[in-house]
């Protein structure tokens, strides 16, 4: 009786677990995939007031009222397009975003690993402070320093230059790369160095040939990280890039106000072709997501 | 900490000194530099008269602060801002909590669920508040031709006041869920089993074993993530800025505020007074959660 009894409970618990995965699933990943479909509409698709979902050949198309619509590349090759007013495209933008972002990251990672291997191998006055204070940055609101570096940029002629967005993103991003790089570093048996350091490395050596290709995961995890974060960031962009730095967030930004009406086309391909990588460097490090996402706090 | 260099250092576990700090200076310089020497510019340009563009400026005392605290739109802001990160934060960990409930056992094809599910937390806010116009439009946007499938009269997302805000805290909703998923994944998956084993021995109710063993063990991660998603949706500017600009009374943030207020118009000392006295609330806000986690942590160490 009871053994029949519970049963039936796991299978209503089981059809309420399925009900709702399957309901979030569908509502979270609809706008995804109606993403990508706006990508290849032409623009009087996009703003039909009824939705058109169906890719068809010329002929089954039919009428205002119809769900189809016919693919077309125009929103793609619209990316090598100027816009009204500006003499930039969007690939301009998209160069922007990858000096940046790749800089950004390269040397974030590379100060974020040196410094977590001094934190994690070295005996430093107020270590357990310093650390918190690194931390502590990445919780500080942007809005407190943004007129300060605004001007500041604007008194070392650092506004609208990669090497601007370059260095505020990088030291944006050490306090998540100096904690994630400590996490994984303080992984990495002593035994290792101490034996090499016995065989006559000297510390520079032993942390080359020893630390970094242990750490490796742990720095392609801290990259996928910065990288994100500064190919997403919008504020200090729209505010420090001016025309010499825009990054493609402050290209769509600048579509809002377009008096021909947004281009949904262009904007679905150029979000498509700008996210893509992210999604799937952040695959590829899907283990420790969790890891990144707690500044390496809990290992997931 | 797990450092543990021995004492008197020696060549072994590196004693420090000036090889060590030379190591981490670098990044300390850089932190300081862009961190906190603009915290205390930021104190200073708050008493002063500075405006963009305008060459020189003079100190005009607490003059910045009275005005904030005066104009009505400086609180209206504060408020706004408390408002979404309050509704933001519990929307996302209830979703996310029972979306992990749903997700934690095991079951065929759970790993591209879930990878699949937790896409939108990598993608740009301010790319995705744009897009988001697209589906919230009143005469094509594809939301309110579902909603008015269902017979319903659907509201006007961008234009009508009520629904503004809404509209921002849905995106953000759907952005950051998968987050709250991923860390009550994690949480549940900490909960030993042997408990549940115990009180299936014991004949406990299912929600007996939810409010005494889930939930109580689930604390302290959801609390961070609380604490996380705090910290982070304080700072919301790109979402509101794609989909009702920074002047918009409905969801006029305070980060929508203070961009407005400099770029538009040019007033950096009272936006920085501004930015002060935020910061102050921040700072008051972020201790208080740390002070709680903290003891959280140590009752949890307590009693388990």
């Amino acid at each position: 009786m009871s053994a029949a009894r519970s049963w039936d409970e796991r299978g209503a618990w089981r059809w309420l677990r399925f009900v709702v995965l399957a309901g979030y699933a569908g509502i979270a990943l609809v706008p995804l995939l109606w993403l990508a479909l706006t990508s290849i509409k032409a623009a009087t698709d996009t703003t039909s007031t009824t939705a058109r979902f169906i890719p068809a050949a010329e002929s089954a198309v039919s009428g205002a009222a119809s769900h189809s619509f016919v693919p077309t590349a125009a929103g793609w090759t619209g990316l090598h397009t100027p816009l009204p007013g500006s003499p930039a495209t969007f690939l301009d933008f998209l160069l922007s975003s990858l000096i940046i972002g790749l800089a950004s990251t390269v040397a974030a990672v590379a100060l974020g690993t040196v410094t977590a291997y001094g934190f994690s191998r070295f005996r430093i006055a107020g270590g357990k402070d310093w650390l918190f204070f690194i931390l502590s940055t990445r919780f500080m609101p942007p809005l407190a320093v943004v007129a300060p570096v605004l001007l500041m940029y604007q008194q070392s002629g650092l506004t609208g230059t990669h090497l601007g967005l370059i260095l505020l993103y990088t030291v944006f991003n050490l306090s998540l790369a100096v904690w994630l790089m400590k996490g994984f570093i303080d992984e990495i048996p002593r035994a290792f160095e101490e034996s090499a350091l016995v065989d006559g490395y000297t510390r520079t050596q032993a942390f080359f040939r020893i630390i970094l290709p242990q750490a490796r995961t742990g720095m392609a995890v801290t990259a996928v990280f910065c990288l994100i974060a500064a190919w997403n960031e919008y504020g200090f962009a729209l505010v420090l890039g001016g025309q010499g730095a825009a990054t493609v967030p402050v290209w769509f930004a600048g579509l809002q106000g377009n008096i021909s009406g947004v281009p949904w086309p262009v904007v679905a391909a150029g979000a498509v072709l700008f996210v893509t990588p992210l999604v799937v460097f952040a695959v590829l490090v899907r283990n420790h997501l969790l890891r990144g996402m707690t500044f390496g706090t809990v290992k997931g | 900490m797990t450092t543990a260099a021995a004492p008197g250092g020696g060549g072994r576990s590196g004693s420090g000194g000036w090889g060590a700090a030379a190591v981490v200076a670098p990044a300390l310089i850089l932190l300081i530099a862009f961190n906190v020497f603009p915290l205390f510019y930021n104190l200073i340009l708050s008493f002063t008269s500075a405006e963009l563009g305008v060459e020189g400026w003079t100190w005009v005392g607490t003059r910045n602060y009275q005005r904030v605290f005066e104009r009505p739109e400086y609180s209206a802001a504060l408020r706004t801002t408390a408002l979404f990160v309050f509704l933001a934060v519990v929307c996302e960990l209830a979703l996310g909590f029972v979306l992990a409930l749903a997700l934690h056992r095991r079951f065929a094809g759970k790993t591209a669920l879930l990878t699949a599910l937790l896409i939108p937390m990598m993608l740009p806010p301010a790319v995705m508040g744009l897009y988001a116009n697209l589906l919230y439009d009143g005469d094509y946007g594809l939301l309110n031709q579902i909603i008015s499938g269902f017979g319903v009269a659907p509201p006007q997302w961008r234009t009508d006041p009520a629904w503004k805000l809404t509209a921002v805290l849905i995106v953000d909703v759907w952005m950051w869920t998968p987050f709250m998923l991923l860390i009550s994944l994690a949480a549940l998956g900490s909960v030993p089993r042997h408990l549940y084993e115990a009180a299936e021995v014991d004949r406990a109710s299912a929600w007996m074993v939810f409010r005494r063993i889930t939930i109580p063990l689930c604390a302290p991660l959801l609390a961070l993530a609380a604490l996380l998603r705090t910290t982070d949706a304080l700072k919301q500017f790109d979402i509101v800025m794609a989909i009702t600009g920074p002047n918009d009374q409905a969801t006029q943030t305070v980060s929508a505020l203070l961009y407005q207020g400099l770029f538009a118009d040019g007033k950096v000392g009272r936006g920085s007074a501004y930015a002060c006295v935020v910061l102050v609330l921040v700072i008051a806000l972020a201790t208080v959660c740390t002070r709680y986690l903290d003891w959280l942590a140590r009752r949890q160490g307590r009693g388990a």
